[in-house]
């Protein structure tokens, strides 16, 4: 009975950690999108994980940095740990105190701590400084494993060696070296784990460009879940099992051939000098290929270090780019304009060129941020775009100085024709107890706020205190019915039907209608936000003359077409609207507003810093509500 | 005995530097910044910041929510490693193993299994459906965030634990039952004061992640919830108040330094 109860248990748990693995890897074989449905069976998602590049250039990341961190941190940390034994007990006891520190400290403090230091040595943060962080915070777990079997090694061994007249370290590696091996193994190990695990202290550290698997996945789930990442974790679990089983196999063998000349001493303990050449070299070649499919060797020289708006390029453009021009780009995405001015604003040389909207471009401009354009470098700019978008860019943008128009869009209510009833005109439904937990809010403290003061009827660019207060109420009383606040997602859980209701920008609309047929977009009566986004080179940017050949690129009528025909919001791009071919896109009232929808639009001005500090104190107060 | 000698002091100064230039002045940053204002005047409304409404809410949600927790992962673990331990066949490895594989799994490939299987239109609301069950709604809940701190940080409370249960000596346990003591008995008395330090050791490395971590909330939280890591995350990635961000880190540290003081007290206790 007991046994059986033991059993139980030990089953019970086993299914709590299991199940949750192989649900991803049975949806990884799910040719439906949903979560819910079995579509049948694919290896479509595997198929495209290994086109893509970007998460195979995470993955090398990842183990490239693994390896190397903790190759170094064990060498570090097992030098110390036996040259700690001849110094005085004060302070040892002293340097493992701080050895101590960013094991128990939390993972959180340890990465902006060390985002501090290196924007201070103004580094560049990518493969060096996560790295560095990634040793910094291995060395301890190395030493951690190797301190207390070096308390127990008596030194008389390895005196006896010097006297007989052995080099130390010949003595060293003779005497005390096989008796500390396995701790410095088990040490490694932990090292390598925690490497592979780690995300807070890479997420601080890893600057532009550069990407472990875990802030990958993380920009991956923000976006929405896509099934690759289910293939991807099945493939990890396979190695991880392989890995293991290999492991557990070696270990059998050796126990075997230990227990048969068990009497050898000698034997037992030896090195085997064989096996750790071999797995020095396999180091070596794994570290290698990592550095070179992560593309640490690449040329520095001649990039453009590129940040846009999570899905708002077509994937394509970029590849044609690099094609025609031999540019490499670093591409990196934001959620909010807010999120692109902190990483902006915290380093200035992080992205050569940025597509921030409206309101945030005249924010950059007058915090002195961008650089000037060369009209001169920008032939398909002059020629091809709308005169009206150039007028309208110039409110914000005056003469035109900083910033070529990208795109332009609205911001409403996507909502599911299954389960909403009636026409939707107002931002009130957005309030409507019967949706609750069926809404979507943008997840962006303008956005979230314009529709409250639309809603009120204010403008959607007050900076009056009373008008704020209500419109935070507002979002205070709605947050019980919201399901999520979110940005990219949105689609993905609209199409999913996750939701019956979510704000959306208009571009979305007319991709989630082709993807699920159920959705409609409208701009409530009230009035909503029209913006207009473009693109500027930083002030500091490294790589000036790429950034303009990028923007003229994107200015070409036959890319800003494929563009358009990827991203579907308004483009500025008269040439490329001429060339539009499919009628119902072309007078689809969503991609291309009638004046009369845009009448009680407004656009998003910027509203100085007191102001922003009001809107973000007050953000804050409804995301920390109930 | 190793003798002292200048040679192992040289082969210190290595490490001794590689820990004073990225632990130590790192951190002596964060005191910097969260002790002044953005002219660098010195100041204490950043640390003070942990008293409005929002930032101590987030602080106590957090705390709640990471002891909760802690509490359950040492509430699963604590049994789990008596059975795991008292399994002294040789297929022991294997059984252990295979409660820390997951582990080997990335962090946020574990967490984004409990937001599929949470979800609305998620895995376990499409089986319950099949049945005709009705639905659960747990995702973007606290008690989601609970689900993803236990599953994520579970293997490091059983790992202490069953190393600091396994290391018992199967004789002191028969000594306490010759004796005369009751099973009970001897668990209280024996078994768990000699697996203290692992216990420790398991709640701080669940706790501390715990109490500090916004991946978790943002995933399985859908941005509703904030926790003090997620407050002290948006400072820096979405507000760019660098001085508030140290701050609220310099509270939080303390948080650490406490649980710190507290578990060298009670080794120390336990080496008397």
């Amino acid at each position: 009975m007991k046994k059986f109860l033991e059993r139980f248990y030990m089953g019970l748990i086993l299914v709590f950690m299991y199940l949750p693995i192989v649900t991803m890897i049975v949806l990884s074989f799910n040719a439906s999108k949903s979560r819910a449905r079995w579509g049948g069976f694919t290896f479509k998602w595997y198929l495209n994980l290994f086109g893509d590049s970007e998460i195979i250039n995470a993955l090398a990341n990842t183990m490239t940095i693994a390896l190397i961190s903790t190759l170094v941190a064990t060498v570090i940390g097992t030098l110390t740990c036996v040259a700690l034994m001849g110094v005085g007990r004060k302070s040892r006891a002293f340097i493992m105190g701080i050895t101590n520190i960013p094991m128990i400290n939390a993972d959180i403090v340890t990465g902006i701590s060390l985002m501090l230091l290196f924007r201070f040595l103004h580094m560049n943060t990518g493969f060096i400084t996560v790295l560095i962080a990634h040793i910094t915070f291995n060395i301890p777990y190395v030493m951690l494993s190797v301190m207390p079997r070096m308390k127990t090694i008596n030194p008389s061994v390895y005196e006896a060696a010097l006297d007989l007249g052995a080099e130390p370290f010949f003595a060293f590696r003779k005497t005390i070296l096989p008796d500390l091996m396995p701790a410095v193994l088990s040490g490694a190990m932990m090292a390598f784990t925690m490497s592979l695990d780690d995300f807070i202290i890479t997420y601080f550290t890893k600057g532009s460009g550069f990407d472990t698997l875990s802030t990958k996945i993380y920009n991956e789930v923000k976006r929405g879940i896509q099934p690759e990442i289910y293939a991807l974790s099945a493939i990890i679990f396979l190695m991880v099992i392989v890995i293991m089983l290999g492991s557990r196999i070696m270990r059998y063998n050796k126990a075997k051939r230990a227990g048969s000349k068990e009497d050898s001493y000698a034997a037992k303990k030896r090195l085997p000098i064989g096996k750790t050449i071999a797995v020095i070299a396999l180091a070596v070649v794994m570290i290698t290929a990592g550095l070179v499919f992560g593309g640490v060797f690449r040329s520095k020289s001649n990039q453009v270090y590129v940040y846009n708006w999570g899905e708002y390029i077509d994937p394509e453009v970029i590849e044609i780019f690099q094609e025609e021009t031999g540019i490499e780009v670093v591409y990196d995405e934001f959620e909010s304009n807010e999120i692109m001015y902190a990483k902006l604003a915290s380093d200035g040389a992080a992205y050569d060129v940025v597509c921030p909207s409206d309101y945030m471009i005249s924010k950059l401009i007058g915090e002195d941020m961008l650089s000037p354009l060369d009209w001169d470098e920008l032939p398909y700019a002059k020629e091809n775009l709308d005169e009206a978008y150039m007028q309208s860019a110039a409110q914000f943008d005056p003469g035109n100085k900083y910033t070529i128009p990208n795109f332009c869009g609205t911001v409403g209510i996507l909502y599911n024709k299954t389960m909403v009833d009636g026409p939707v005109n107002s931002w009130d439904i957005l309030w409507d107890p019967k949706y609750k937990g069926s809404i979507l809010m943008q997840d962006s403290v303008r956005d979230a706020f314009m529709v409250a003061l639309a809603r009120n009827g204010y403008s959607i660019n007050s900076t009056d205190r009373m008008e704020l207060e209500k419109a935070a109420a507002d979002l205070i009383a709605q947050k019980p019915l919201v399901q999520a606040y979110v940005i990219d997602q949105v689609r993905d859980k609209m199409i999913g039907g996750e939701a019956a209701l979510g704000v959306i920008y208009s571009g979305e609309a007319v991709y989630t209608q082709r993807e699920n047929p159920d959705l409609e977009y409208v701009i409530p009566d009230e009035g909503s936000n029209v913006w207009l986004d473009g693109w500027c080179i930083t002030k500091d940017a490294r790589h000036k003359e790429n950034a303009l050949k990028w923007i003229n690129f994107l200015c070409r009528e036959d890319i800003a077409l494929k563009n358009f025909e990827f991203v579907t919001y308004t483009t500025p791009n008269k040439k490329a609207q001429e060339l539009i071919e499919d009628e119902s896109i072309k007078n689809s009232e969503v991609a291309f507003p009638s004046e009369e929808s845009l009448s009680n639009c407004e656009v998003y001005q910027y509203l100085g810093n007191d102001a922003d500090k009001i809107y973000n104190d007050l953000w804050k107060k409804v995301k920390a509500a109930e | 005995m190793f003798k002292k000698s200048k040679a192992s002091a040289a082969l210190v100064s290595p490490y001794i530097a590689w820990s004073v230039i990225f632990i130590v002045v790192p951190l002596i940053m964060i005191l910097f910044y969260g002790l002044s204002d953005t002219s660098g005047a010195f100041t204490f409304d950043n640390v003070a910041a942990i008293l409005t409404p929002e930032n101590s809410k987030a602080l106590a949600l957090a705390m709640v929510l990471s002891v909760i927790s802690t509490f359950i992962c040492f509430m699963i673990a604590y049994p789990l490693g008596m059975i795991l331990a008292s399994n002294k066949v040789s297929s022991q490895g294997i059984i252990t193993t295979l409660f820390i594989l997951p582990m080997w799994m990335n962090f946020l490939l574990r967490t984004l299994a409990w937001m599929t299987l949470l979800e609305n239109k998620g895995v376990i609301n499409g089986i319950l459906s099949f049945f005709g069950l009705p639905q659960i709604s747990v995702i973007n809940t606290p008690a989601a965030i609970v689900i993803g701190m236990v599953y994520n940080f579970l293997p490091f409370m059983i790992l202490p634990i069953y190393n600091s249960l396994a290391r018992i000596d199967d004789n002191v346990i028969s000594a306490a039952r010759d004796l005369g003591a009751n099973a009970l008995q001897t668990f209280f008395r024996i078994t768990l004061p000699l697996t203290v330090p692992g216990i420790l050791s398991g709640i701080t490395m669940v706790f501390i992640p715990a109490l500090t971590t916004f991946a978790i909330s943002t995933m399985m939280g859908g941005s509703k919830i904030l926790l003090i890591g997620n407050v002290i995350e948006q400072e820096f990635t979405l507000v760019y108040d660098w001085n508030m961000g140290s701050g609220l880190s310099l509270v939080l540290m303390v948080f650490i330094v406490i649980s710190m003081v507290v578990s060298a007290l009670t080794e120390q206790k336990g080496d008397n």
